[in-house]
């Protein structure tokens, strides 16, 4: 199997990080009704990686993922701080025909509910070939199309061209979804929740797919995962959020053996047995306050069972407590 | 994490019932509100209407046709009345300037009976001079006050819709309820019988209904002819609704529930299907009362409606249909005008119902 | 899909039976007919009159005369006009043709119009673009079809620019080909733009709606995320997806377009089928009434099945299905 992935003339590439979020701040909302939903998100993906991120629903995972292609409703999202480099250039200073390249170029997505990502009134082939159209119009043919269809795994590609996304089962559909996202050759796949939405075997078949893709194209991937199961199986790295921040960041060998930040040890001791794929990201004692709503110190401060007085007043910072591991809590190692 | 949603709910400062909730949603569209004060204005004048009115419906002023509107204007600080003399020609008059005549508030004029009731001899503004006549609006072809027709024709419209909605929504309501909630050759009958309703566009079943009375009726009787054939006509639609409404209630708990108590049929359509449409219901009457009101205008304008020389405002705006009349005296327009008016403040209120209700329409 | 769409065409039948039943029956309870204002008439004698009854089965109960009625006009035969004194097909088939022309006219000027106004509405939400349009949507919802078409009488009157009153000028037969034409569309216009202007509103708001509602769809973020532009976000994406509900409710606003054009007819003087519907009902002309009623059905009816017809053309989901 010949590699997509063209090799990369400048290998400085490889030096550099592909992603690099630095402290970004955004709001829901100005003014009064301003809402903070991501208070400094740091994060870097290198070519080629993988990395997880977790965390209860509304923790701001899907506006980190969107924020990277500027794709993010405005209004009422705007930016009020950080960066976001993606190869080295700050998504958030470009101009919107240069977003447009990069949107489906170097960073493709895919999203959770592959029944309504795609167009129900026009054929999957032309869904793909518009992708191919947008990117390497050389290429937009039906024979290009077939082979992505081939290695997404749906059989029977030819017929399945002409066919309309309702005509197919929930997991097709998202091979469908991944096979556009590949079209044009991206360096960084997104994949927000792929499985949430399908059967459990179809969900094993997915993520089988794209670890499957991952080695054979090389490119980066950033999972957004509810199943902390299939964190252990695909992630180089993971990093937990909560409350619109990152709150750990380590290898995940390393967060899974020894999870430092007391929110990661709650996630973790909530889940029964770490491999069952069906299990879904629990909850934990306590309520996840509205964002806008969070304490002026630790947002995690209410639920936390270790909490100090101080940790309501200071907010603590994500630090680098061993080579690689990342917390945001001063007091990890009580 | 589905109970993260209840749960932060529940943390919110101070819980506000759907009542309130609908009720400052609709208060923060200015336009609902004013919807909503200019139908308040409108209702209040025409039950005001012979108190307002300077003159009675069918005060013929037969040195006056085709006047145009006369306004009182300022002396100094007085309210006075110009008089206006006919200059030879059609229906062309001029202002006699310096021969005024003051303006009165709280007036005796012409008697009438206060909400078909109390009968009373005071109005609110008037000369008490037949030589200084007040015709805000103008005259029409008979030398009648227009404006004093206006509010008496808003007896009619305004009340035309209101009981229509009730007649035809109770119907519409009642009968899409039993028919989503017994299902079957029921249901079957109910709705073919909608389906044929409304596959016949609205006026020509109109008139098809319409002839099944005799033409020359009193306005009194017309008033309930339109009520019925047009809560025949608008019931259907209803119904259908109702009954999609009623389908997907009948699977909540609280109806198998009732229904495993042996709660009676009717009781359970009455009691806890049909309320909790209401909300819809309360944004689709809103935004059908102009039906009534035109429906009215429609067929007194077409003259198989009020009857002269009752004043309607359809039948006023049958005088306008004469071009030569419409380009001399656009004043005969003026029902066209209060028609619209009615018409838009219960779309601005209705639109705000709506957004607030947040039912899909 | 065939299937479906004669499924569609069957389901027609009875509902058209029904609905001509039902004016039968209607027109039979209504009191009096046309002979008795004739019978008043001493130059007629009772005899002519009860001949004439029996000639047409009037004097023979509603379901009697239902059925010659029904069995005459599935050969295309519609009865006969006692106040126009000739066959009732011909009269009606004229005003058909008209109400149909006035109607279409109308329905194409006001979707012509209604949907870039729409479009440009959901586009550019919330500025004044925007606002300007949401306030002529009110304004076009409000605005009584008789007062609209009583300015558009005073408009013509006070420039003389379009002729009022009827399909045709009084030397149109002297017209050529092309003279003709040209005459009929000039008295086709103000009509047209008045029954336009007042659906317009409503067409206008309701595709506003849709392209919002599809514009927040997963698939138009989906299809930003690769990339597209977004002008062939909103053209391809959204704006295909969003015609199929207006394609759904095109029945409900075509019953509201035929209704408006009775009362267009009746003002402007349009020879069509309303206007023969007054005539004919003030003169007690039943079967011409029942016959008019039975067109405006047909014509709505048909419409419908159209409608139906663009959906599963323009939504594979029901193409396919
Ligand atoms: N378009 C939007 N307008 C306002 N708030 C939003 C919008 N999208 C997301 N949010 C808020 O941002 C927060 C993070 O959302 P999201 O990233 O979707 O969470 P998740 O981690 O479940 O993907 C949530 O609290 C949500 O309410
Ligand atoms: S900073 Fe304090 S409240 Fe926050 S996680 Fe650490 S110990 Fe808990
Ligand atoms: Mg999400």
């Amino acid at each position: 199997m010949a590699c997509v992935m063209p090799q990369t003339p400048n290998y400085n590439l490889h030096f550099m990080n592909l992603l690099e979020i630095k402290d970004l701040q955004l709001d829901f909302g100005r003014g009064s009704e301003a809402a903070r939903a991501l208070d400094g998100v740091s994060l870097t993906l290198k070519q080629g990686e993988t990395v997880c991120l977790v965390g209860e629903s509304g923790c701001g995972k899907s506006v980190t993922a969107l924020s990277i292609a500027q794709l993010v409703p405005s209004p009422p999202a705007h930016y009020v701080g950080g960066q976001i480099l993606l190869e080295g250039r700050n998504t958030l200073e470009m101009s919107p025909e240069e977003l447009r390249r990069i949107r489906g170029g170097t960073v493709s997505y895919i999203f959770q509910d592959p029944g309504a990502s795609l167009n129900p009134v026009f054929r999957v082939g032309n869904q793909i070939k518009e992708s191919l159209k947008l990117h390497r119009p050389e290429k937009a043919t039906d024979t290009e199309v077939i082979r992505l269809l081939k290695l997404v795994g749906i059989p029977a590609p030819e017929s399945r061209l002409r066919n309309y996304p309702f005509e197919m089962s929930g997991g097709m559909q998202q091979r469908v979804m991944i096979a556009m996202a590949l079209a044009s050759e991206p360096r960084l796949l997104v994949a927000d929740e792929p499985t949430t939405a399908l059967d459990v075997t179809i969900q094993a078949q997915i993520m089988d797919l794209l670890r499957d893709l991952k080695q054979r194209l090389g490119m980066a991937i950033l999972l957004i995962t509810h199943n902390l199961g299939i964190v252990g199986e695909i992630a180089d790295r993971v990093a937990v959020m909560y409350g619109g921040q990152v709150v750990e960041l380590a290898a995940t060998t390393d967060l899974l053996a020894r999870p430092l930040h007391p929110y990661t040890r709650a996630l973790m001791n909530s889940v029964p047995k770490l491999r069952s794929t069906a299990t879904r990201l629990p909850t934990i004692p306590g309520n996840v306050p509205r964002i806008g709503q969070f304490p002026t110190g630790c947002r995690f401060s209410p639920r936390c069972p270790i909490a100090r007085p101080e940790c309501s007043s200071h907010p603590p910072s994500l630090l680098e407590v061993e080579p690689g591991h990342w917390v945001r809590c001063p007091f990890w190692q009580t | 994490m589905e109970t993260t949603d209840s749960s932060t709910a529940s943390l919110s400062a101070q819980p506000l019932s759907p009542g309130q909730l609908f009720w400052r949603r609709l208060r923060k569209r200015k336009i609902a509100m004013f919807g909503g004060c200019l139908l308040a204005v409108l209702y209040a004048s025409a039950i005001l209407a012979g108190f307002i009115a300077p003159y009675d419906a069918v005060r013929q002023d037969r040195a006056r046709f085709f006047h145009p509107p006369i306004w009182p204007e300022f002396k100094g600080l007085r309210l006075v009345v110009p008089r206006y003399e006919s200059v030879s020609g059609d229906f062309a008059y001029k202002k006699v300037s310096g021969d005024t005549c003051p303006l009165h508030f709280l007036v005796s004029g012409a008697p009438y009976r206060l909400l078909g009731l109390i009968p009373l001899k005071i109005h609110l503004f008037g000369t008490g001079d037949d030589q200084y006549p007040v015709y805000l609006l103008g005259t029409d072809q008979f030398g009648r006050d227009i404006f004093s027709r206006l509010l008496y024709g808003s007896e009619i419209s305004l009340s035309i819709g209101l009981v229509g909605i009730v007649i035809s929504f109770s119907l519409g309501m009642l009968l899409g309820g039993i028919s989503g909630y017994f299902g079957g050759t029921t249901d079957q009958f109910i709705m073919r019988w909608c389906e044929l309703i409304m596959s016949v566009p609205t006026l020509y079943m109109v008139i098809a209904l319409r002839n099944t009375f005799p033409a020359g009726i009193s306005s009194a009787q017309v008033y309930g002819i339109i009520i019925i054939i047009y809560s025949f006509i608008r019931w259907a639609g209803m119904a259908r609704v109702i009954r999609g409404m009623t389908l997907s209630l009948c699977e909540q708990p609280f109806v198998l529930a009732a229904r495993g108590l042996g709660q009676s049929h009717l009781k359970i359509i009455l009691r806890h299907v049909l309320p909790n449409t209401f909300s819809y219901v309360i944004v689709a009457a809103t935004l059908s009362v102009p039906y009534y009101i035109l429906g009215e205008v429609d067929l007194s304008y077409l003259g198989v409606g009020i009857q002269e020389p009752s004043a309607s405002w359809g039948l006023m705006l049958n005088a306008a249909q004469n071009t030569e009349y419409l380009r001399d005296f656009p004043w005969l327009l003026a029902p066209g005008a209060a028609i619209f008016i009615t018409v838009l403040a219960f779309n601005f209120l209705g639109d705000g119902l709506r957004d607030a209700a947040d039912t899909k329409l | 899909m065939l299937k479906y769409l004669a499924k569609r065409l069957l389901h027609m039948i009875p509902l058209l039976i029904g609905v001509s039943m039902l004016t039968f029956l209607l027109m039979s309870l209504s009191p009096g007919d046309y002979f008795t204002a004739l019978s008043q008439n001493p130059q007629i004698s009772p005899e002519t009159i009860a001949h004439l009854k029996a000639k047409y089965h009037l004097d023979q109960p509603w379901y009697v005369q239902y059925f010659y009625w029904l069995k005459n006009a599935a050969m295309g035969d519609l009865g006969y006009s006692m106040a126009y004194k000739i066959p009732a097909t011909s009269l009606i088939l004229g005003r058909l043709w008209n109400t149909f022309l006035l109607s279409f006219a109308a329905l194409i000027l006001a979707w012509a119009v209604a949907i870039p106004l729409g479009i440009r509405a959901a586009v550019a939400r919330g500025s004044w673009v925007d606002h300007a349009c949401a306030m002529v949507a009110f304004a076009g919802l409000s605005i009584p079809d008789i007062l609209l078409a009583l300015l558009a009488l005073w408009f013509a009157a006070a420039t003389g620019w379009f002729p009022v009153g009827g399909a045709t000028s009084p030397v149109h037969d002297l017209m050529g080909p092309w003279g003709q034409c040209l005459d009929y569309l000039k008295h086709l216009v103000l009509p047209a733009v008045v029954l336009a202007a007042a659906d317009l509103a409503g067409i206008m708001r309701q595709m506003r709606g849709n392209l919002l509602d599809t514009l927040r769809a997963e698939y138009v973020v989906a299809a930003r995320a690769r990339g597209m532009t977004p002008f062939w976000v909103v053209y391809k994406h959204a704006l295909r997806n969003a015609i199929n509900p207006l394609l759904t409710m095109f029945g409900y606003s075509l019953a509201g377009l035929l209704s408006g054009a009775f009362i267009v007819e009746n003002i402007m003087a349009w020879p069509g089928l309303g206007r023969l519907t007054m005539e004919a009902f003030f003169q007690k002309d039943s079967y011409v009434v029942v016959d008019c009623v039975m067109m405006a059905t047909i014509l709505l009816v048909a419409g419908n099945f159209v409608a139906d017809l663009l959906l599963a053309w323009s939504d594979p989901r029901i193409r396919l299905k």
